[in-house]
This record gives C-alpha cells, structure tokens and sequence, in this order.
C-alpha cells in the first residue's frame, strides 16, 4: 500500500522544483504574493517548491514585473547563468503583457520580449492559488524537458557507441 | 612511538582516532561533492560565478568595501580631534622632549600647589 503510495506520489512529482525569483520592474505587489504562497496557510513548500538565492540552483525563473531597461542585460544574465531544462514562469499582468505600463518609456516590453516565457500567470497581483496552479504546470513543463533532454542524451551516447 | 596517544602535558589524544574522524569526514565532503549538479555547461555563464545579474568584477578592490566604512561618522565627526593629534606629532625627539618636560612642570606644579 505504502509503495503505491510512493510510486503515485513520484510520479506527479519525481523531483521538486526551486525557484529563482527575479524582480524585473515590479510594484512589489507580485512579489508579495510569491512570498504568501510559503506562508504557512498557503504553504508551497510541502510540494518541494522553495525559493534559492542562486540561480545556479534553480530550475525555474520566476519574473514579476515588466522588464525596465536597466533589468533587461540582468535578466538574460540571470536566465543564461540557470542549468538546463530550466522554465520561466511569469506572475503578474504587468511581466505578462505590460498591463498600463505597455507604452512606457522605461520599459524593453513584456518578459516574452527578452525570455522564451513557459508559464504565465495573470491577475494584479495573482492570488497564491493562481501562482500554485502556475508552479504546477511548469513542474509538468519542465519534467517533459527534462525527459527530452535525456532522451537526446541516449541518442548521442548510441551514436557514440555505434 | 610516533602514533598512538599523545601526551601533551594538558592530557592526551588518540592518534588514530583522529585519522580515522578525518577519513569519515573527507568521505562525507566528497559524497556531498559528488551529489551536487554536474550537469553545467562549462565556459558558459552557467559555470560563472552569481553576482546579481551583473557582469563579476575582474578586480576586486572594485567590490571591496573597507572596514573603516563601517565608523566613518565616528573619525568624522571627531576629525577636528584627530588633526590636533596628527600637528603634535612631527615626529621630531626634541618636540616629544619638550612636551615632556611641560607636562612634567605642569603636575609638578599642580602637586606642590
């Protein structure tokens, strides 16, 4: 029973998923947010998701804000200095399209602009439920990348052997 | 015998105990070691160090931040202090000399007084 268990829990979720969080231009209302999805009532952590001061520990770039043109170097930075599969998971309106930001002069546009964008998250701020939902599709997301990934891998190692 | 106990005048220690603490140890560390991403692409940014987004400073006086940042306001605000202190000294002996000799009339003034 307990190894049913076990193999049903790894299979919705084999490995958990770290988060880099990047403020690209944010009121701080998303980021808000982000932080009340650990809080206990929300309480993210309990399906492995947490947050990590480097991106070189993370799987996935979660962007809040529009992309300000001081951030746009800074994020590409960022998101080059990730391992691979890595996703981006964009939370907020504003990082989303722009929102009334759109035609600003400050801005390089919405973060599809400057990263390939995985998941969007919209509300202004999106409630914790929303970036929940959001987590999980880019859980699924990224463990297809990862199949991929070692699927080519294989590919190159027959080659090799061959 | 160079291993085995150890005196050393304050009590003793075992030799092989610590070898073998630090093989347990060293085998730790290298299982950690060995447990973390390897997956990185090296030569890409993916092998550089995290500073903020930022490009890393090649020079490190660049980030440093001396320690003395940390009591500006101090040395600053007692600046005046300071450069009295800095005029005396000229570095002259017969200076040093003379404030001795003051010094040493002013207490002896004060004490026969």
């Amino acid at each position: 029973m307990l190894k049913m268990d076990l193999a049903k829990t790894l299979e919705i979720l084999p490995r958990s998923i770290w988060v880099f969080l990047c403020n690209s231009g944010s009121c701080n209302g998303c980021d808000i947010e982000v932080v009340a999805t650990l809080t206990p009532r929300y309480d993210i952590e309990r399906f492995g998701m947490k947050l990590v001061g480097s991106p070189r520990h993370a799987d996935a770039l979660l962007v809040t804000g529009p992309v300000t043109k001081y951030m746009t170097e800074r994020l590409k930075h960022i998101y080059d200095q990730m391992p691979d599969p890595k996703v981006v998971i964009v939370v907020g309106n504003c990082g989303c399209s722009g929102d009334v930001f759109y035609k600003s002069y400050s801005l390089d546009g919405p973060v599809d602009q400057v990263l390939p964008v995985d998941v969007y998250v919209h509300g202004c701020p999106p409630r914790p439920e929303a970036i929940i939902e959001g987590v999980a599709k880019a859980v699924l997301k990224l463990e297809a990348l990862r199949e991929s990934l070692d699927s080519k891998e294989a590919d190159v190692a027959d080659v090799a052997q061959s | 015998m160079m291993l085995g106990t150890v005196q050393s005048g304050f009590g003793y220690w075992n030799v092989y105990a610590w070898i073998v603490f630090f093989a347990l140890a060293a085998v730790l560390v290298f299982y950690f070691r060995s447990a973390g991403r390897s997956d990185y692409k090296v030569g890409t940014y993916q092998d550089e160090i995290f500073y903020g987004g930022n490009p890393v400073p090649k020079d490190g006086d660049e980030i440093a931040v001396p320690a003395s940042s940390a009591y500006w306001g101090f040395t600053e605000a007692l600046s005046p202090f300071y450069k009295l202190l800095l005029s005396l000294h000229t570095g002259i002996a017969s200076d040093y000399v003379g404030y001795l000799v003051v010094t040493t009339a002013l207490i002896s003034a004060l004490i026969v007084l």
